[in-house]
């Protein structure tokens, strides 16, 4: 019940008292309840005229790290008493100094500030509005709002530093890069030996095949070296990424994702994003330090998501990439990707699957006996298993096992230049 | 210094009544005043905020049975004035949890706490001069005092079918 209702009932029903008993002491014990209610009636607000502003320290954060939010409170309307004040916030994000309900007095065109800190893990997030309750010093009379005082605020999730990804797609881009372009000309790569022409340096010729070749003089040629389109697919179908109830290997697939995509821009490359989880969240094609922006921004995004239309990678369409340029598959795997990630490959795509490994990661969760150690063998057979027809098929794996940070699991895999390549190489 | 504000007017109030009462020879009812007394602190302690509107309504009821009954008036007045500024003080105790540490919850206090003792001087002056007047309960004053309470009830009446709709 509110408390001017209350405190009216009470005077109502000594009132009501004195009159039937015809005693003035009934209606003089009234007159203080009376004088209480008269204050507060007084006193009480209007309806709050505000402008509140939101100001962040930064929108962008690394995960865990303190943003400091201050609230600019500006009153445009009468004397407010009492006014409470509540920033509505997401329940993932954690106040780690101040907080985020206030409880102050703000004069007529006055302003005051308030601020907190907070921190969060990763994701986007929005500020909608801050809750508003203006009260007279008695707290008898109030009247709540909502006043809007948006913000954004993006948690990226953490980048760790690759020194390089090797990969060789069948095309490249015309720019200079650092991705060997199958092709003769300036470069560190030895590509073949060819007849000298004017204008190659002296320090190129080939002395040991001219020396067999009375009639000519040969040259070293190198690998031309370029950047290349990467497309990266980020697998976020629940399916794919949450096990033992609520456990979800998805947080590492992102961190992969965000430190291949930093690694192949930092390299000079084209990079596009692709979220395949509940529905298709597609980052276009981009270089540079905005593209890392971008992409940092839709990986904050990213939740794991369920589609019955999405619930295998059917609908990752070839139109999506350039032809025979370079997918990046990160994915737990599914048995039944087998046949997509094939069909990829067999369109003339490079292929590269990074894994985190399910099987290792659910394990560490479950209580250890012999049933698990039982169900982990046979599990492991079966992923061993699809994962040697897909490096049969001549896609690149690699697995990654969560337990260590990926930079030092995963890093000098990538680094090494596919076999597949390597036999390319030795063919040509 | 709003819970030291609380406790005295707490205490305050259980001892007017209880005084009041056994003084009065009822002794049976005084100890139910002090065993709600008890209670009441107790609920203070343990913030169970809704115990002080029970009190003050029953503290209320107390004070009207024993002017009728013809008690002294000063213990049951006092007894009622100050359970409704320890009601009062209950509630801006759970208001004042709400504010932050930098807010200047001190400042606020302090207001409060005038301006709530100037409003119960006013109160108990009031009453005095109305008793020290001894103003004569005339047929007049009657009607006055039921188109007062009529039109009162019918506002009250209004406001909970609109709160219903």
């Amino acid at each position: 019940m509110q408390r001017f209702i209350f405190l009216s009932t009470i005077v109502y029903l000594l009132l009501l008292a004195g009159l039937v008993t015809l005693r003035g002491e009934l209606i003089a014990l009234a007159i203080p309840f009376l004088l209480y209610l008269l204050y507060g009636f007084y006193n009480a607000p209007e309806i709050p005229l505000l402008k509140i502003e939101r100001r962040l320290s930064s929108e962008k954060a690394a995960p865990g790290s303190d943003i400091l939010i201050r609230i600019i409170i500006e009153n445009n309307g009468s004397d407010i008493e009492e006014l409470y004040l509540e920033d509505q916030l997401s329940p993932n994000l954690s106040i780690r100094i101040g907080s985020s309900r206030h409880l102050i007095r703000l004069p007529r065109n006055s302003t005051q500030t308030v601020s907190y800190t907070l921190a969060g893990p990763r994701g986007a997030y929005t500020f909608e509005s801050v809750s508003i309750e203006a009260r007279d010093m008695l707290g008898l009379i109030g009247h709540k709002v909502s006043v809007l005082a948006q913000g954004q605020l993006f948690v990226f999730p953490d980048v760790r530093r690759l020194k390089s990804i090797s990969i060789r797609p069948r095309k490249t881009r015309v720019y200079a890069g650092q991705i060997p372009a199958r092709a003769g000309g300036t470069g560190t790569e030895f590509f073949g030996v060819r007849e000298y022409q004017p204008g190659d340096s002296p320090r190129s010729v080939n002395w040991h095949v001219t020396a067999r070749h009375a009639e000519a003089l040969f040259a070293n040629e190198f690998q031309q070296e370029r950047v290349a389109d990467v497309g990266i697919v980020l697998d976020a179908r629940e399916r794919a990424n949450l096990f033992h109830e609520t456990h979800s290997i998805f947080e590492h697939s992102v961190t992969a994702a965000a430190a291949i995509a930093d690694a192949f821009i930092s390299q000079g490359n084209r990079v596009g994003l692709l979220i395949y989880g509940s529905y298709l969240s597609w980052t276009l094609p981009g270089y540079g330090k905005i593209q890392r922006e971008k992409i940092l921004r839709s990986l904050a995004r990213a939740v794991p998501g369920v589609s019955s239309v999405f619930e295998g990678l059917e609908h990752l369409s070839s139109r999506m990439f350039p032809p025979e340029s370079q997918i990046v598959l990160v994915s737990s795997l599914v048995h039944d990707d087998l046949n997509i990630v094939v069909q990829l490959r067999a369109r003339g795509y490079q292929v590269l699957v990074v894994s985190p490994d399910p099987i290792k990661f659910e394990s560490s969760l479950l209580p250890p006996s012999k049933d698990v150690e039982l169900a982990s063998r046979i599990i492991r057979m079966e992923r061993d298993l699809l994962i040697k027809r897909l490096k049969r098929a001549g896609v690149q794996v690699i697995e990654w096992d969560v337990s260590k940070p990926f930079d030092q699991a995963v890093g000098p895999a990538l680094m090494r230049p596919h076999s597949q390549s390597i036999a390319y190489r030795r063919m040509s | 210094m709003t819970s030291i504000a609380l406790f005295v007017s707490m205490f305050l109030s259980v001892g007017s009544m209880y005084w009041g009462y056994f003084h009065a020879g009822f002794e049976l009812a005084s100890r139910w005043i002090l065993f709600i007394g008890i209670f009441w602190i107790f609920s203070q302690w343990r913030h169970w905020n809704w115990v002080s509107s029970f009190v003050l309504f029953g503290f209320v009821i107390f004070s009207a049975a024993g002017l009728i009954f013809g008690f002294d008036f000063s213990w049951m007045m006092a007894g009622s004035v100050f359970a409704l500024v320890a009601w009062d003080l209950t509630d801006f105790r759970r208001r004042l949890r709400f504010s932050a540490i930098d807010d200047d919850t001190l400042g606020m206090e302090r207001r409060h706490l005038a301006r709530l003792t100037l409003l119960t001087l006013i109160g108990l002056t009031l009453v005095s001069l109305a008793l020290f007047l001894q103003i004569k309960f005339t047929f007049e004053w009657g009607v006055f005092l039921v188109i007062v309470a009529v039109f009162g009830l019918v506002q009250l009446i209004g406001w909970f079918r609109r709160q219903i709709k």
